[in-house]
């Protein structure tokens, strides 16, 4: 009877059978195609499409809904059904003089139903927002009543509900009086103010379960085990909308309708929006936006691409040059959204780009006048390859990953940060395999004193902190939100975070610890005999589990790090390679493919997925060469593509029909200014003679590397640095004395040259050459010559000002 | 390493100047930053602080031996020095605090701020954000997980001409940086030392070396040779017109004259700064008074050297008597000028000091009491909020948390501590998570 029950409350959608209807060169269909209604309240959204010349439009905020058996349900205009007594009849759409029906059984419509505090009360008030992180789901909860955030602990929600407050919450004897309902309609002061209608939907549910006497579970011990979305995918016009359906799929094959309990987000607000009901909106934006539908705990997706209505000629994109499979992804893309690339950079902006990516450091003028001067055909791959093989190559990429792994020295003393940086950066020069690179890193042994690698552990000396940063760095997952709750946008739950934790349980330390602000002891790392990771609401003792796939067999002696490095590195971890190849991907092209480039997952899908599948699976055919990686991506067509937009790409940000400018990052930015001007930069700490991405700590002070952005080493998790402008820089670039000094020396660059026997036209040309890699055009020579001319005394002068001028220049600062 | 986004978040000025969110960022989030921020603006009508300056004595001060005197304790707590009576009846405060001891009607103390964080890394980030450190830290900790209080009002509020809305002096302080803000809410910081005879703001000033018709004439010159093309296209995000916004209010801070006033201390009469005190200290706050009065929200003072575990009673012999002076004479020439009423004025540390004086004269880190000065901006004068017990162990009566501190000063400057930013993953987080104020400073 209890399960007769509970069944009644839930409502069927037949199989998306579509009711169709061909008139004329419009197709209407309704989804779902049949509506079956069980019990009171039960409802569901109907969504039409209207099919023209093979385009899909929503049309259900269009078109005239009747309820031919009003007796039987109501329709609203949004498409609402709503049973009202039992039977059946038809629903029938009107549409431009088109019209279509569906059948609808509406059966226990009066029926007294059981609620379930889990299927039921919980989608309630998540959807109310009560139990956000911004309201009661917040650690300490608001005002004295705290929920699980997002209703992840049903447990800890129900006994908020019902236990505490001296019972003042729910009220059997006089449910009426009860807060639950009392504050959400603000009929008492509620901070949060109203969130539930009045005898709405949420409010009669939530009634009904306090007079039913507040019921945990129901016997049937029913579970939502899936959502599912309608459309999963749709192309649509610019300025379109689009209503999205969302079914509970549970464990005796029943589902709802729960788009009105569901929330909604998009991850490309500017392409497509969607509002709380699940109606997606496009803008005037071409692009492609994953709209993502959350409903407890479960996600589903629905794919929308954007793309220009332009009608292009069938081969236009197939007759686009190709020089490796990068091309091919980015053209395919490009393709389905109509979208025209930009024509090649000039030769000196590829050099200048490709030196500053490659190398950290624009082009000294004797390497612009050789590869400007150059005629071979093969210039800028025999350009890749020479960069490749220099030793700055190295210190510039190691500079990169020190930024993400390099910890305080105040925290875990200097010997211990220095190893550590000697560590890394040892192993760009041997350009070791990124592999073994991790595997060296995640299980290292011994001496903080003798082994960098060891540092990591020295920092981070809990299992959940090396959880975080090693789960971030090397998979692109993030696991922070699971550490305190169930990951909102994501599968993770704290189960799978602790128990990815247990693989640094047992990390043994010998010596002395921290000892901040010095820390300057020894301290050994070693494998542990004992150690465990407790659930912090179970308290079990968790054993090592990975995130996804099996799990390596662990032996009684054996570290259980190098399982997990073993796991992590396996073929079949598609995001150990796939981050590494993102956030190069990233660093080369000016925006990842994922952003932010360290966090993949379903619902922060990759701007173009087959194309980050073939670099991630093209870095692992290579044994993890990174420089063969970053080869492949300098080498491609679409790498060498002019920032200059055309009429169609200009608002495209993400699918690399153009090139996106980059400021250049602070040591890359110093070490160049330091280039151009011939005056080098002296560093505490440091040898003479080093250069910025050498630094071995954020410590050694630098009011330039400061303005331009450092990481801060305490940051957690780690942070991708900043590469945004601010006054202060504008500022430093301006009005330094350090600047004045370079570029006012004795021994500088606009001293030797004003010095020197060279005609002011040499002298400009040399300037250009030495910031912008490339020679003056006429109107450049003639704006500079007259700066030579209106002051013949100081030939020193105006090689000064004109030196400054440039190097205050976006085309100065900018990777373009 | 990526324009687009970074743990600080999308450009705040792309996304304003290309009216919606979305076209930089990621969606939802930036959606709810932008909506976040819209509703943020324009709160502060009813503010009666237009302005805070925030006296940072890094290290921990004692309580003993300022604002908390403890004469009936036994020697080994009550410490060397002697209570002074002050302008209210009733009230002392230790024997060097004279010429506050005489202003003590012109502001409050807060006896009984307390809270569990020890050490300096955590102690500063709890008082200078209101939030405590996520995870523990140690002593030597320079951590941020939360916005501070100066990064929190630069985002709230603009700042007049031409300057930065919040202002360090003359370093940044442990946890006094933008967290998930951004770079653009990070403090300017004037290191250089203003009781020096050529103190000028770096940056802002020309090089010493650079006559100001040949800036003149080079900015001429830069205009003519920037020839890069611009994609004007709001959608496209262009980063390159961002740089322009910002040489251009680089510029408008050079030329414009109430700024470049504001950091001209020099112009001060000799009688006006040696009330203040000729040292570095006494100058720097005569540079938060002229900033305040350019109109900049949020200026730090950050006071190093209170940490003291040896030696105590020595080094503050020495240095409390210039320090009170200055002190004081903030506060009275903030009152002489009309400027006390619009300005906040707080003083304080990490935390105070154990109760018992060590083996080598000093006292430890104790973070069971502190003793924090708060004037102007509709603070009551000479109000003593809260109690420690009579040995000055912990606060026993109105005890109060870091969070209420930070309350009361978003509270005054027209910020509500309740109000929700957005970091760039998305995650919601309140301004302070407990907003209440301490309503006796409410006035």
């Amino acid at each position: 009877m209890k399960t007769l029950a509970r069944l009644s409350f839930l409502l069927v959608i037949a199989p998306f059978v579509q009711g169709t209807c061909a008139a004329g060169s419009i197709e209407l269909t309704a989804s779902p195609a049949e509506v079956v209604l069980s019990g009171r309240d039960a409802r569901q959204q109907i969504v039409v499409t209207a099919t023209t010349g093979g385009q899909q439009i929503d049309v259900t905020r269009d078109v005239k809904f009747r309820s031919d058996t009003p007796g039987v349900f109501s329709i609203d205009s949004a498409g609402i059904l709503t049973g009202i007594g039992d039977g059946e009849g038809t629903v029938t759409v009107k549409h431009q003089g088109k019209t279509i029906s569906a059948p609808v059984r509406v059966s226990d419509s009066h029926k007294p139903r059981e609620v379930d505090f889990e299927l039921d009360i919980l989608p309630v008030l998540t959807r109310a927002g009560c139990n956000a992180g911004a309201c009661h789901g917040k650690a300490r909860g608001q005002n004295g009543f705290q929920l699980s955030l997002l209703g992840f602990d049903p447990e800890f929600d129900y006994d908020a509900l019902t236990s505490e407050a001296r019972g003042r919450r729910v009220f059997l004897a006089r449910p009426d009086q009860s807060l639950l309902l009392r504050k959400p309609i603000g009929d008492v002061p509620h901070g949060g103010g109203r969130k539930l209608q009045p005898d709405g939907y949420g409010h009669r549910l939530l009634r009904r379960w306090i007079v039913s006497g507040m019921p945990r579970r129901q016997s049937d011990g029913l579970t939502l085990e899936r959502i599912s979305v309608f459309p999963s995918s749709r192309i649509m016009s610019h300025d379109a909308g689009q209503q999205v359906l969302v079914t509970a799929h549970y464990s005796d094959d029943s589902s709802r309708d729960v788009t009105h309990l569901s929330a909604f987000q998009s991850n490309e607000g500017a392409i497509a929006e969607v509002d709380e009901n699940g109606l997606i909106q496009t803008s005037h934006i071409t692009g492609e936006a994953a709209i993502m539908a959350r409903y407890m705990g479960h996600i589903a997706v629905c794919e929308v691409s954007v793309p220009l209505e332009e009608k292009w000629a069938a081969d236009r994109f197939a007759k686009l040059p190709t020089q490796n499979y990068i091309d091919e992804h980015v053209w395919k893309k490009l393709q389905r959204l109509g979208i025209q690339p930009s024509s090649p950079a000039a030769d000196h902006k590829f050099l200048r780009r490709a030196s500053i990516d490659i190398i950290g450091r624009i082009p000294t003028t004797e390497e612009a006048r050789e590869f400007l001067g150059d005629d071979s055909l093969d210039k800028r791959e025999k350009l890749i390859d020479r960069l490749l093989e220099q030793p700055e190559f190295a210190e510039h990429w190691a500079n990169k990953w020190a930024d993400l792994l390099r910890p305080n020295p105040y925290r875990v003393g200097m010997k211990a940060v220095l190893n550590y940086d000697a560590w890394i950066r040892d192993s760009f020069r041997q350009n070791k395999p990124y592999d073994q690179f991790v595997k060296e890193l995640l299980t290292a042994q011994g001496s903080t004193f003798q082994e960098g690698a060891v540092t990591l552990f020295r920092d981070r000396r809990s299992p959940d902190e090396l959880t975080t940063i090693v789960s971030q760095l090397f998979l692109g997952i993030r696991l922070e939100c699971a550490k305190c709750h169930h990951h909102p946008f994501e599968v993770w739950g704290q189960d799978d975070f602790y128990s990815f934790a247990a693989y640094f349980a047992r990390i043994g330390r010998k010596g002395k610890g921290l000892s901040p602000p010095i820390s300057g002891s020894e301290e050994i790392i070693y494998t542990s005999d004992s150690g465990s990771v407790r659930h912090p609401l179970t308290g079990d003792v968790l054993p090592p589990r990975p995130l996804f796939g099996d799990a390596p067999k662990l032996a009684e002696d054996h570290d259980p790090r190098i399982a997990l490095a073993n796991w992590m590195t396996s073929p079949e971890n598609t995001y150990f390679v796939q981050v590494q190849a993102n956030r190069v991907w990233a660093d080369l092209m000016g925006r990842g493919l994922v952003e932010p480039v360290d966090d993949l997952r379903a619902t922060n899908p990759p701007s173009n997925g087959p194309l980050l599948t073939a670099l991630g699976e093209d870095f692992r055919y290579s044994r993890y060469d990174l420089k063969s990686l970053i080869r492949r991506i300098a080498n491609s067509y679409v790498y060498g593509l002019s920032s200059t937009t055309n009429k169609y790409n200009e608002a495209d940000t993400r699918n690399y029909s153009r090139r996106y400018r980059q400021r250049m990052r602070a040591e890359v930015l110093l070490d160049s200014v330091c280039q151009v001007t011939g005056v080098r930069e002296s560093f505490d700490a440091m040898p003479p003679g080093s250069s910025a991405k050498e630094i071995w700590t954020h410590r050694v002070e630098s009011l330039f590397l400061d303005a331009f952005g450092r990481p801060d080493p305490n940051q957690d998790p780690p942070c991708e640095r900043t590469s945004e402008s601010t006054v202060v820089q504008t500022l430093h670039l301006m009005n330094s004395e350090n600047l004045y000094r370079k570029v006012a020396n004795d021994l500088g660059l606009a001293a030797l040259l004003a010095s020197s026997e060279r005609s002011s036209r040499d002298i400009i040309e040399e300037l250009y050459l030495a910031t912008y890699s490339r020679f003056p055009q006429d109107k450049e020579y003639e704006i500079a010559s007259a700066l030579f001319e209106e002051s013949p005394s100081s030939r020193r002068q105006a090689t000064e000002d004109l030196l400054w001028a440039l190097l205050n220049t976006p085309e100065f600062i900018f990777k373009d | 390493m990526s324009l687009y986004h970074n743990c600080e978040g999308t450009t705040r000025r792309n996304c304003l100047k290309l009216g919606l969110g979305g076209i930089v960022g990621s969606g939802l989030v930036d959606m709810l930053r932008l909506r976040g921020r819209a509703a943020s603006e324009g709160s502060s009508s009813s503010a009666k602080a237009k302005s805070c300056i925030l006296i940072w004595l890094d290290g921990g001060p004692t309580h003993y031996e300022t604002f908390d005197p403890k004469p009936d304790a036994p020697a080994e707590i009550r410490g060397e020095f002697d209570p002074i009576d002050t302008k209210i009846p009733g009230v002392q405060f230790s024997q060097h605090l004279k010429r506050l001891s005489a202003i003590a009607d012109k502001f409050s103390v807060i006896r009984s701020i307390r809270h569990n964080h020890g050490n300096h890394g955590a102690g500063n980030h709890y008082m200078m954000t209101g939030a405590p450190t996520r995870i523990p830290v140690g002593c030597g900790a320079f951590v941020s997980f939360h916005p501070s209080l100066g990064s929190v009002t630069a985002f709230h509020r603009k700042s007049n001409n031409g300057l930065p809305p919040y202002f360090t002096i003359p370093r940044m302080s442990r946890s006094g940086g933008p967290n998930f803000l951004g770079a653009k809410h990070a403090p300017f910081v004037v290191a250089d030392d203003p009781n020096r005879k050529d103190f000028r703001v770096r940056d802002v000033a020309l090089p010493k070396a650079l006559a100001e018709d040949r800036f003149t004439s080079r900015k001429e010159l830069r205009n003519l040779v920037d020839r890069m093309a611009r994609i004007n296209e709001p959608a496209a995000g262009d980063p390159v017109r961002s740089l322009d916004e910002y040489y251009r209010q680089g510029y408008d801070l050079i030329s414009s004259k109430e700024a470049q006033l504001a950091f001209d201390i020099h112009s001060e009469s000799d009688e006006v700064r040696e009330s203040y005190g000729r040292n570095s200290f006494g100058q720097r706050a005569l540079l938060g008074r002229r900033l305040v009065e350019a109109g900049v929200p949020f200026v730090t003072l950050y006071e190093g050297g209170w940490d003291h575990h040896r030696q105590l009673f020595d080094a503050l012999n020495k240095r409390l008597p210039s320090w009170d002076t200055t002190v004081a004479t903030l506060i009275e020439d903030l009152e002489l000028r009309g400027l006390l009423e619009s300005t906040l004025v707080v003083v304080l540390g990490e935390f105070g000091r154990t109760p018992k004086i060590n083996s080598d004269a000093g006292r430890d880190h104790w973070s069971n009491a502190m003793s924090v000065l708060m004037a102007g901006a509709g603070t009551p004068g000479g109000t003593i909020v809260g109690a420690t017990d009579p040995r000055g162990y912990a606060a026993v009566e109105r005890v109060l948390s870091p969070e209420n501190f930070a309350s009361t000063i978003y509270r005054k400057l027209g910020i509500d501590p309740d109000r929700i930013l957005y970091t760039p993953q998305g995650r919601p987080v309140h301004i302070v998570s407990d907003p209440t104020p301490i309503d006796e400073l409410m006035g």
